[in-house]
């Protein structure tokens, strides 16, 4: 068994604790801006990684983060399982009875906030993929379907933290938002798992039809038989083990069996872990305070090792084409304001209330910031396109706030005064 | 003075010539005498002269042979025809005999009574144990959760509680907070979510105070209660542990379909296995 040298171990535990404090300084620093943790933490990964440390200490980043040898495995094995955890958390999230419950107005701006991103996404990662940098034609299918999935996907505690700033979060416009977003990203992570079996496939990997079928198995076993299984056994445990320590040892092995069976299928081992996030997550059994310390066990310490790692990787200041960030920013907006509003709209909700659900389905963070590194480690696509992406996971996050805030002034959101109106009934009832 | 002074003033009772129609009748006699409703009893099927006699004899046995009372026989799909006669006979309350707990393939099948409960546009009571002698409905959980239609369940099950000069009435806010640690691990502190937390709260707490005011629950003891989980669990959950006789809640939002079923909410968790008899609150225009 080949173990880390004593030296190695050093350096190993010295990045880890290195990239845990840089990322929750610098993170604390942008959150005095109202900025997301999430950008303070890329930031530090760009401070440690080749754009800044490397550029003006190359010694010292030599040393620390070179990412090869044994120290540059562990640390690729750490945030493997650190993205693992993130999208088992993400799948947590996803409450599929809210989203039934939502009924027609969710699920219509699901349904063309989904369709329209994917539609123009893939049409111009198709038709004009030299405007995104790239210029390798082979895996034109998968890029282009790549560009889809990136457009469509989006980020539900950005938008969580958005509309409750704003008040909004238990509102009816609040709800559909949520569901509309929680819809989205369970196609969308479908789909992405779909595209890397395809790399997969053009690799010389399993067949595709194969791979979709068992992911697919997966998938609906999961929702459904595993999902109840699950919910059966949860009080035996919580009756037998220690809790909720032993929540946090069970849910997170079986999100370790669930991702370890998606990567055998030839599918990411994400799609496993987000798919048994879901499963586990929709559980009557599973409280609050159970949720809130995986949430804080898993974002307080893997997400900021992932999100770190993420500007380690690549050079962002060399890496930066003002050109296809622009691209990339206005194509990404465009795509979810008129996919999104138009599904609103088709909902039965105004234009400015559309309009607003099309600025909180915007807000990217960090499930794009994820969903570009996997695909850039797959070589789906280059780093100048990654950090385009990037870029616009932050605009479209910090915009999302303002703009809510812009359009959805109480005074003149109908939806939210039909919600006053409740108190009033109840109080002019006395 | 109450919002709701009688809620029930015409009441339909499902009979089917199974071992609980003694009980079930037995049942209608008490809900009339205590809410001084009209009833009429439904039976589909074909009308045989055996049954046409046993069902007036139990009629003539339990006094229930007033002239305010009648008999519908209609042959047809049971479920719609008795949605039909529902709607035709502006009945306000729908009172049908239920097991607690369905097999798993009945469950998802759906059976008359859960059938009826998820379609029917009148309020329901589903009965779990029909007794010959009833023992009427001596502690109440009620569903107080934020929502428009509390306000009128509220109102309903303090007219059923005063009728029925039941014991308790527990008042059941129940606080969804799973959505909260989508916030909370984004960039909060402890004492701001335990502030946003609280906000949450007592705006809650303040439409129930509203709603309360405006009934007069004097002669009940009702006690408000707040538990977190989801929505139509913990109150069942309540309404078990607490023994409860009858669980009121409101109508759904829409009409529940198998997907409901596959990704249960709401009443759906209380359909799934009846903590107790359970009365689904609608306002309808009769009612009004």
């Amino acid at each position: 068994m080949i173990t880390l040298s004593h030296h190695e171990l050093i350096k190993f535990i010295v990045c880890i604790g290195a990239m845990l404090i840089a990322a929750r300084l610098v993170g604390e620093f942008f959150r005095k801006f109202k900025m997301p943790l999430i950008v303070g933490e890329l930031i530090a990964g760009i401070l440690l990684g080749p754009s800044f440390l490397g550029t003006y200490f190359p010694e010292i980043s030599k040393w620390f983060f070179n990412g090869t040898g044994n120290v540059g495995i562990a640390l690729n094995g750490l945030t493997s399982i650190s993205v693992i955890m993130l999208l088992f958390v993400a799948g947590m999230e996803v409450e599929l009875s809210l989203i039934r419950q939502q009924g027609a107005v969710a699920f219509k701006t699901s349904l063309v906030g989904l369709i329209i991103p994917l539609g123009l996404g893939y049409f111009f990662g198709r038709y004009f993929y030299e405007w995104f940098g790239e210029t390798n034609a082979n895996n034109i299918l998968p890029f282009s379907l790549f560009m889809g999935t990136a457009m469509a996907v989006s980020a539900l505690p950005v938008i969580a933290r958005t509309l409750m700033d704003l008040g909004l979060f238990r509102t009816r416009i609040g709800m559909i938002i949520i569901a509309a977003a929680m819809f989205d990203d369970l196609i969308g992570w479908l789909l992405f798992s779909v595209i890397l079996g395809l790399l997969n496939k053009s690799a010389g990997g399993m067949d595709f039809v194969y791979t979709l079928g068992m992911t697919l198995m997966y998938a609906v076993g999961m929702l459904t038989v595993g999902r109840f299984l699950i919910n059966k056994s949860l009080p035996w445990a919580e009756k037998n083990f220690t809790w909720p320590g032993g929540f946090l040892s069970i849910s997170l092995g079986l999100a370790f069996l669930g991702a370890a069976f998606t990567e055998y299928a030839g599918i990411h081992a994400i799609f496993g872990a987000f798919i048994m996030g879901i499963a586990i997550g929709d559980s009557v059994h599973v409280t609050e305070k159970t949720r809130d310390i995986v949430h804080q066990f898993v974002t307080n310490i893997f997400a900021p090792l992932f999100f770190i790692s993420v500007g380690l990787k690549v050079n962002f200041i060399m890496n930066f084409d003002f050109k296809i960030v622009l691209i990339v920013l206005v194509l990404a907006i465009s795509c979810k304001l008129i996919g999104a509003g138009l599904g609103a709209l088709w909902g039965g909700l105004s234009k400015k209330e559309a309009l607003a659900v099309g600025f909180g389905m915007n807000a990217r963070g960090a499930m794009e910031i994820i969903l570009a590194t996997l695909a850039l480690q797959a070589h789906l696509i280059g780093e100048q396109l990654f950090v385009a992406i990037v870029v616009m996971a932050i605009v479209t996050s910090v915009m999302a706030g303002p703009m809510l805030q812009f359009l959805l002034n109480p005074s003149v959101n109908t939806l939210k005064n039909a919600f006053i109106d409740n108190n009033t009934t109840v109080q002019k009832s006395e | 003075m109450n919002l709701v002074e009688n809620p029930f003033k015409k009441i339909a009772i499902a009979v089917a010539f199974s071992p609980r129609c003694e009980a079930l009748l037995a049942e209608a006699k008490q809900l009339q005498d205590k809410l001084g409703a009209a009833l009429v009893f439904v039976h589909i099927g074909k009308k045989t002269f055996h049954q046409e006699q046993y069902l007036k004899h139990l009629i003539h046995r339990f006094g229930l042979d007033s002239k305010n009372n009648k008999i519908i026989w209609e042959e047809g799909e049971t479920v719609d025809t008795i949605l039909a006669v529902c709607q035709n006979e502006s009945i306000d309350l729908l009172v049908a005999g239920a097991l607690e707990k369905e097999n798993l393939l009945k469950y998802f099948l759906g059976g008359v009574a859960r059938k009826l409960s998820r379609k029917v546009k009148c309020s329901m009571l589903m009965l779990t144990e029909p007794n010959i002698h009833p023992t009427g409905f001596k502690n109440i959980v009620v569903e107080g959760s934020d929502h428009p239609k509390s306000e009128y369940t509220i109102a309903a099950a303090i007219a059923v509680g005063k009728a029925y000069q039941s014991a308790s009435l527990n008042i059941i806010q129940e606080t969804d907070l799973s959505k909260m640690a989508l916030i909370r691990h984004e960039e909060l502190k402890e004492a701001e979510v335990e502030a946003i937390k609280e906000e949450f709260v007592k705006e809650e707490d303040h439409k129930l105070e509203a709603i309360l005011k405006c009934n007069d629950y004097s002669g009940l003891t009702v006690c408000t209660e707040r538990i977190e989980g989801k929505p139509g669990y913990v109150i069942s959950k309540f309404a078990r542990e607490k023994q409860a006789d009858l669980l009121v809640l409101n109508s759904p939002d829409k009409q529940m379909n198998l997907i409901d079923r596959v990704f249960p909410h709401d009443i759906e968790f209380a359909l799934a296995d009846l903590p107790c008899n359970l009365l689904i609150v609608q306002e309808t225009q009769y009612t009004l």
